[in-house]
């Protein structure tokens, strides 16, 4: 299977040429993908379709579609969840898995794909469920939930194989790596459970109880905080990484507010989480721990993924069940496009071409 | 053994391997501290031949979910470092209230059972009467919620108003205008009767009663059932009858000629709720067997985390899991959590302060944060609508059924959650419950 690009001669013609000169933006905001931009660097999202086993790649600066790599022909059967990306935002990790958790399956791997070629570079195993996955400061490690083994793995890039897998909560979700790449941090619904891995003594540190069903998990840029939804209790947990990982703030998103993946912003001012089955994405201001904005209006159906450009200026959300992206200006607080995307989209990632590639 | 708990030690000696070392536990220092046991008391269901196939089905969904709840909820309680444990008592000759007893004396700070109504009644007033946190798991009879509703009983189980009103909203919205119902000659058909009516009457408008036939429990109704539901023009009917009778309705109704165009609905007793039952519904009557019924849980679920949940039950004991084991996984839960929440609290007013607080949120899988009514105990949550599949379509045990529809719908952004939930159900305005639970 191949890449598909969208024949749109416009955009075609303007990549071949390099004349794009996008937004500056990259979706895991960290220092070193910030040092890692160059002006003339030109950016694509990257949409995980759950139900249709594709990727659909947008370009950031018209946000147009411009094309879908298949991850698998069997549609349906075969799910690409959560997303990740390289340090120099040139490579997106997807985790894949398939509908039947109760069954170990070859689908059951890591995928990653080269922002560049939309070419697929690199598949490898990991068995049971992958759920998210999230990649190590200096590339060279991805670390998956394990959803069905109630575990966490981390995997060599290089050499594609699994060097540990320990054990989290029952429906591992969300996983995290602090910038430093000193603690891996992943989430289990059914446990309530934050598990903090100590990746340089290759130990369990602690498990740190955060609200009911918690899913996605994200640090600051500075890595002092770690942000968890928890999707049942309505909550946003605040875990102060330099206090030995404790919880020092719940934020009360409401009763039915059912946050899922958040991001935060690279200023570190706000946290946008995604609203889930109310369609709304909460602005969390991290100085005050409110909510300073809820954005309801155009918005598509259950946002399940959110990212942020790297100038903070536009935020993406994947829904689920609009099978879209929706465009958000921070600046009004207001979405300004919604694009059209494959069926059941659950995560959004933002890659880099630098400049010249 | 666990599936989780099979992997944990695969994973382990998988970690072992690949790093030659094996993986360090987390320091226990580090971990919250639960410094007195919490030991969850389950009672199951006495096993009676003379009871029927469905009762076994009962049985054996209620001593597998035990079990896979415990291994859950023991994995959960080990990364904590809770000293946890599920105590079961299997009542002799009907004598739950000493089988509960038992439970206690062994150590259980709250007790979950309750199969039948007469055995929820028993424990309800065994459980007041000790001051003993209970979770009805199985009986929903509507009088257990009001004048019989005991001051530290609460219920999993949806209540006869909930499933009632769930039933007339989809059949109403459905356009069934012509209603036929066949009553059970006691006080509890007669009372899902009363209540059916006031749904109709008062909630959903627009289907009107076309005929009704009482009969006595175990009695059919025979050639004379189906003629009245032809005279009646009945496009749908509704079963307020036992399990076993609804099955001889069906297939009177069946071989008395009524059209396959007539739905025909039952009560969802626990029994009515089973892959067994849905296989001989369709067995005794291959057209009218095939409706729609309601129920609490329903196997091929696969949103709100329940693909997981329901896969990782079919894994373990390789067959779907009935809405029984459902009930006993989220019982457990709540008073597990009622411990795990509360700084591993288990005297009775602490877990009942938890279960009664509106600050507490309870995740019964299906998708959204759920409480307790504080009028009469009752949890609130969204019921399932599911179709019996035909035949051909039904070639495995989870086949035997496929779900189609939930009500209340929980996606209704701009809406306020508990009174999306109260959407079925008795609000406190008709509550008849005059027992507050104690709390501090």
């Amino acid at each position: 299977m191949k890449y598909v690009p969208v024949k749109h001669a416009a955009v075609g013609l303007a990549f071949a040429a390099g004349l794009i000169v996008g937004t500056p933006s990259l979706a895991q905001t960290t220092q070193t993908m910030l040092n890692a931009t160059r002006a003339g660097d030109t950016y694509r999202v990257y949409v995980a379709n759950e139900y249709n086993a594709d990727i659909t790649v947008i370009d950031a600066t018209t946000d147009a579609v411009i094309g879908t790599i298949p991850i698998s022909g069997r549609p349906g059967l075969v799910r690409p969840r959560g997303m990740a990306l390289s340090p120099d935002g040139t490579i997106i990790y997807v985790s894949v898995s398939d509908f039947h958790p109760e069954f170990e399956v070859t689908e059951d791997k890591i995928v990653a794909i080269d922002v560049r070629t939309n070419q697929i570079l690199q598949e490898f195993r990991a068995g049971g469920n992958p759920e998210r996955v999230a990649i190590s400061p200096d590339g060279k490690q991805v670390w998956a939930s394990l959803e069905a083994l109630a575990q966490g793995g981390g995997y060599d890039i290089a050499t594609g194989t699994q060097f540990v897998q320990f054990r989290v909560g029952i429906e591992a979700e969300g996983v995290a790596v602090s910038p430093d790449g000193k603690w891996v941090y992943i989430t289990a619904e059914a446990t309530h459970t934050t598990t903090v891995y100590d990746v340089e003594n290759k130990r369990i540190l602690k498990h740190i109880l955060v609200g009911n069903r918690p899913r996605a998990v994200a640090f600051s840029l500075d890595g002092t905080k770690a942000y968890v939804s928890a999707e049942i209790g309505g909550t946003i947990s605040v875990i102060d990484v330099t206090k030995n990982h404790t919880l020092v703030a719940s934020i009360n998103l409401g009763l039915d507010s059912r946050p899922v993946e958040l991001v935060v912003d690279p200023a570190g001012k706000y946290v946008y989480v995604a609203g889930g089955g109310t369609s709304a994405i909460y602005v969390i201001d991290t100085a005050t721990n409110k909510v300073a904005q809820t954005i309801k209006e155009k918005m598509g159906r259950r946002p399940w993924g959110v990212t942020v450009t790297l100038d903070g200026k536009k935020v993406y959300t994947a829904n689920g069940l609009s099978d879209s992206v929706s465009v958000i200006d921070p600046e009004c607080m207001c979405v300004i496009k919604n694009i059209a995307v494959g069926r059941g989209a659950h995560s959004v990632q933002i890659g880099r071409i630098p400049a010249g590639a | 053994m666990n599936i989780l708990i099979a992997h944990l030690r695969r994973a382990l000696a998988v970690a072992a391997v690949v790093m030659g070392a094996v993986l360090a536990p987390a320091s226990a220092q580090e971990l919250p501290m639960f410094d007195k046991p919490v030991h969850i008391g389950v009672l199951l269901p006495e096993l009676k031949p003379e009871a029927g196939p469905f009762w076994a089905e009962i049985a054996k969904a209620a001593r597998e979910g035990t079990i896979a709840t415990e291994e859950d909820f023991a994995f959960n309680a080990e990364l904590v470092g809770m000293d946890f444990k599920v105590l079961t008592e299997t009542p002799v000759r009907g004598d739950v209230a000493a089988a509960a007893q038992r439970l206690v004396d062994a150590g259980a700070f709250a007790i979950m059972g309750g199969y039948t109504n007469a055995e929820t009644r028993a424990l309800g007033a065994w459980a007041e009467q000790k001051g003993i946190p209970f979770l009805n798991i199985g009986a929903s009879a509507d009088i257990l919620r009001n004048e019989q509703c005991f001051a530290t009983t609460f219920h999993l189980e949806p209540s006869a108003a909930m499933y009632l009103d769930s039933i007339v909203g989809w059949y109403v919205r459905s356009g069934l205008r012509q209603w036929y119902f066949v009553v059970e000659d006691s006080d509890e058909g007669r009372a899902q009767y009363e209540r059916v009516r006031w749904s109709m009457n008062e909630r959903h408008f627009g289907a009107r009663e076309v005929g009704r036939m009482y009969l006595a429990p175990g009695r059919a109704g025979g050639a004379n059932l189906a003629a009245a539901v032809r005279r009646a023009n009945a496009d749908v009917v509704i079963l307020l009858q036992s399990a076993a009778d609804q099955l001889v309705a069906l297939k009177d109704l069946e071989t008395g000629g009524v059209p396959g165009t007539v739905q025909v609905t039952g009560y969802p007793h626990t029994e009515a709720q089973t892959r067994a039952f849905y296989e001989a519904s369709r067995a005794v009557a291959p057209t009218l067997g095939v409706g729609h019924r309601a129920a609490a849980w329903e196997a091929t679920i696969d949103a709100y985390g329940a693909r997981e949940y329901n896969a990782r039950y079919r894994e373990r004991w390789g067959v779907p899991m009935e809405a029984t084991a459902w009930a006993i996984y989220h019982a457990m839960r709540a008073f597990y959590e009622a411990a795990f929440f509360n700084q591993g609290k288990t005297d009775p007013k602490s877990v009942m302060n938890y279960m009664m607080n509106p600050g507490s949120v309870f995740d019964l899988h299906k998708g959204v944060a759920t409480s307790f009514r504080p009028w009469d105990r009752q949890q609130r949550q969204s019921l399932y609508l599911i179709k019996v599949n035909s035949a051909d379509r039904a070639t495995s045990k989870l086949a035997q059924a496929l779900l189609v529809g939930e009500l209340p719908a929980i996606y209704m952004p701009g809406t306020d959650l508990v009174e999306r939930l109260d959407q079925i159900g008795d609000l406190a305005n008709r509550s008849r419950c005059r027992k507050p639970t104690p709390l501090r």
